[in-house]
């Protein structure tokens, strides 16, 4: 009788373990068939659907524009990052006068860093009456906003969601950063050319199809180029040992390990491959690196990593001094500490740019005028959406990771759009 | 029979004996868990289902002792000491203990003479209650983490299984002459360059050359090594289990040995015989729930000190204290030592599957097994088999 209680309540506690874990951006929600896409789709493949509803219209004086991010849980540094770099963009557009003389008024959204909570704050701005939205930063997060908004016709510009198959949700959705196409090659290239690694191990977190998919095509790439992966590990988000994968990865003796996932895990990760007495194996990343939480939890462990970003605060061109000028007298003259702010700046006005352009101020119009954009002034670079299917080219930077002293991440090599494949 | 070949194929058993002292490590934080469920259903038969709750408290107990030592976000402590650590354990201890206290006065008591079921109920609404209501106060977003600099104990001890090729390892160190060599050159060539990843054709020579003579000594050592066998152990993990064993001799001779012990004893074999012989039940009840979830909080300051970096939210008790749950009632839930079987079976079991090549389902073996251990015996491998009435 008692086991039986238990055996019930332990299901129970296993399934909200489940529903909870989930909380690093995956969907469990996406269906097998669009994930599967993502392994055959190519930037430039063509047959997006555009959506048949009709969309929002603004009503009255004011222009609402939607935004989702994580403002609570695990993404928060993301979340409220790209939220104050839209606020900046909106902000600018309204002292300047507006569009057509009506102010625009920008609606957040909180995520909770979940799938779930995506999509319930999507929905939630559509009936608000938002005439697009802008985010989110976890490309799982922002596969459900993109299918509430395709079934409502409006557009969604994603800031950070690298996932390649993303834009393949319909014609409606496009993005401001590069692609899991591009930034795994480029680690790759970094790793084989630059650090000269031949051996490298993977270590794969399987609760997110971002990081399966972005250890595939860094591993991809850096067999093309001569190197050997020796093994791929996996983990899942929330885990705190990792002494037994590490182990096997030691037995391969790799010289690089790739963490495709996101900074709560790498951190642990690290610390505990330098414990197990790989003390010279070069660690590397993609963005999901990018919080400066990455030192808190890395300790020592992660100095002199590398991982891949968007932007970086020491750039020397004139749109980042400017953004970063901006941005700091509006925070007490701190600089952003993660590049989701110029990203979510970049798609906001991305957006509102786009609605100067539009025909008329609806959902529709508003969705063919930012697949008409054509050479937009960036802080994180030159972006066109125009013939790319939503997947702008950018430039990739690789960073070090250095102590908080010397500005967390440092500069070392750009990657141009050109320079992979 | 060619299956077994097959097998046995793809497996290295060399990583093996460092695997089984992983998962011992690993189960032994599962044991401390189990324990807590463990004597509370020997003397309540009820599932406290907070205990994992308990646990997360413990380990944001033990953040705000490292806080309160200096040991911030911002890191501004560098130096640690064991006494730091020992501080950071007994805190964990003694208000995980009063909080289980807590629970137990306020929660549980209130349900003791209603149906099992009420019981059983509010210990899921207490654990979603300390999850979801701890958010409110606890920081958890982002979720925060011990600083690494609270552990001094950073290196690791290396026991030789089997020796390197000394023949082997000597040519390899003849390479080593060009290693230095052609660093040397790439270095001083580095002073003339501006940028260290973008360099002049010259300077890329010299670092191709340097990078392929570290590579050629590297491979020629792990050559050498291909056979040698050797168990490394990280000291921080060493102080956990070991840490874990003393917790469990001082627990044995609380039980065995001492009045109070006796009296939970006898509470556990008839709680109604018990009270009539004169034992104050509350008290014991209280004294069970206390050391229980000391045990947890011991268990969650060492997770999330020596384990550097982990993530600290409101859910953090919640896959080990299914996992301990789980390892509860494989030893034969009730059993002390059954707990503590049962938890290095667990942690023996997920580092085996990941060895195995299945990490995949290091999460699932945990349930196959108990559900094997319930099929063949009910009652746990240590438990009795004693059919209950329904």
């Amino acid at each position: 009788m008692n086991i039986q209680f238990s055996w019930k309540h332990g299901l129970i506690a296993l399934a909200v373990a489940a529903a909870i874990g989930c909380n690093g951006g995956d969907s469990t929600a996406t269906t097998p068939t669009v994930e599967n896409k993502g392994t055959e789709a190519t930037p430039a493949a063509a047959g997006r659907k555009a959506p048949t509803a009709e969309g929002n219209k603004v009503e009255g004086d004011v222009i609402k524009v939607g935004i989702v991010g994580s403002l609570t849980g695990d993404q928060k540094p993301w979340g409220e990052d790209s939220v104050e770099g839209a606020k900046m963009a909106v902000e600018e557009l309204n002292a300047a006068g507006g569009i057509n003389g009506k102010k625009v008024e920008l609606i957040t959204g909180d995520s909770t860093s979940k799938a779930e909570g995506a999509k319930t704050a999507a929905e939630k701005l559509i009936s608000d009456g938002v005439i697009g939205i802008i985010g989110e930063v976890a490309s799982g997060h922002t596969i459900q906003i993109a299918k509430s908004a395709f079934d409502k016709g409006v557009p969604v510009v994603a800031i950070g969601a690298t996932k390649t198959d993303l834009t393949q949700e319909g014609t409606h959705v496009s993005r401001v950063c590069y692609i899991d196409d591009f930034q795994g090659p480029v680690m790759a290239k970094f790793a084989y050319e630059e650090l000269g690694l031949r051996k490298v191990a993977l270590m794969t977190d399987n609760k997110q199809p971002y990081s399966q998919y972005l250890s595939k095509t860094f591993g991809d790439k850096f067999k093309a180029l001569g190197g050997t992966i020796v093994k791929e590990a996996f983990y899942e988000s929330g885990q705190t040992q990792f002494s037994g994968q590490i182990t096997e990865l030691k037995a391969e003796t790799p010289d690089g390990l790739f963490l495709s996932g996101y900074f709560t895990e790498v951190g642990p990760i690290a610390q505990q491959v330098r414990q197990a007495g790989l003390k010279d194996v070069k660690l590397m990343g993609g963005d999901g690196w990018d919080s400066p939480q990455l030192l808190t939890s890395g300790g020592d462990a992660i100095l002199g990593s590398f991982f891949c970003n968007h932007y970086n605060n020491k750039e020397d061109r004139p749109a980042v001094k400017t953004f970063l000028d901006a941005y700091k007298k509006g925070h007490a003259g701190k600089e952003p500490g993660t590049t989701m702010a110029a990203l979510g700046y970049d798609a906001t006005k991305l957006m509102l740019e786009a609605l100067k352009k539009a025909k008329s101020l609806d959902s529709k119009s508003l969705i063919e005028a930012i697949n008409e954009t054509e050479n937009f002034a960036g802080v994180s670079g030159t972006i066109t959406l125009k013939g790319f299917n939503g997947n702008p080219p950018k430039r990739a930077l690789v960073v070090e990771v250095r102590p908080q002293s010397e500005g967390f991440q440092v500069f070392r090599k750009a990657y141009e759009a050109d320079e992979i494949k | 029979m060619t299956v077994l070949p097959d097998l046995l194929a793809g497996l290295e058993f060399s990583t093996l004996p460092q695997q089984l002292v992983n998962g011992i490590l690993l189960g032994a934080i599962y044991a401390l868990i189990a324990l807590g469920y463990t004597m509370v259903y020997g003397v309540l038969k009820l599932i406290n289902f907070a205990h994992g709750e308990v646990f997360m408290l413990g380990a944001y107990t033990a953040l705000f002792t490292s806080w309160s030592f200096g040991f911030t976000q911002a890191g501004s402590r560098q130096d640690s000491s064991p006494g730091i650590l020992i501080a950071m354990l007994i805190v964990s201890m003694t208000v995980c203990g009063f909080v289980g206290v807590l629970i137990e006065r306020f929660a549980y008591r209130p349900m003791r003479s209603q149906p099992r079921i009420a019981s059983l109920i509010t210990a899921i609404g207490i654990s979603l209650l300390l999850q979801y209501g701890g958010q409110l106060f606890l920081p958890s977003s982002p979720p925060p983490s011990i600083s690494d600099k609270v552990n001094p104990f950073k290196g690791n001890i290396e026991i030789p299984l089997k020796p390197a090729d000394s023949a082997l390892l000597a040519q390899a160190e003849q390479l080593k002459a060009k290693v230095t060599s052609t660093k040397a050159a790439y270095d001083e060539q580095l002073k003339s360059e501006k940028d260290s990843f973008n360099l002049s054709p010259v300077g890329k020579e010299l670092r191709t050359a340097s990078q392929d003579a570290e590579r050629d000594y590297r491979n020629a050592i792990d050559k050498a090594n291909k056979d040698a066998l050797v168990i490394t152990l990280p000291q921080g993990q060493v102080i956990m289990l070991v840490t874990t064993v003393v917790l469990m001799i001082i627990l044995t001779w609380l039980v065995m040995k001492t009045t109070a012990g006796r009296a939970m004893r006898a509470a556990s074999l008839d709680f109604d015989a018990a009270s009539l012989m004169g034992i104050n039940v509350n008290t014991v009840i209280a004294f069970t729930f206390f050391i229980g979830s000391a045990l947890a909080g011991a268990g969650a300051m060492m997770n999330a000190s020596f384990l550097g970096g982990t993530k600290i939210d409101t859910f953090f008790g919640m896959l080990p204290g299914v996992k301990a749950f789980v390892a509860a009632v494989l030893g034969g839930i009730g059993n002390i030592p059954g707990a503590v079987l049962g938890g290095i079976l667990m942690g023996l079991a997920e580092t085996m599957v990941i060895w195995a090549g299945y990490g995949n389902y290091k999460d699932a073996i945990a349930f196959i097994v108990l559900i094997v251990v319930l099929l063949v015996k009910p009652g746990g491998l240590l438990g009795s088999n004693k059919v209950e009435k329904v």
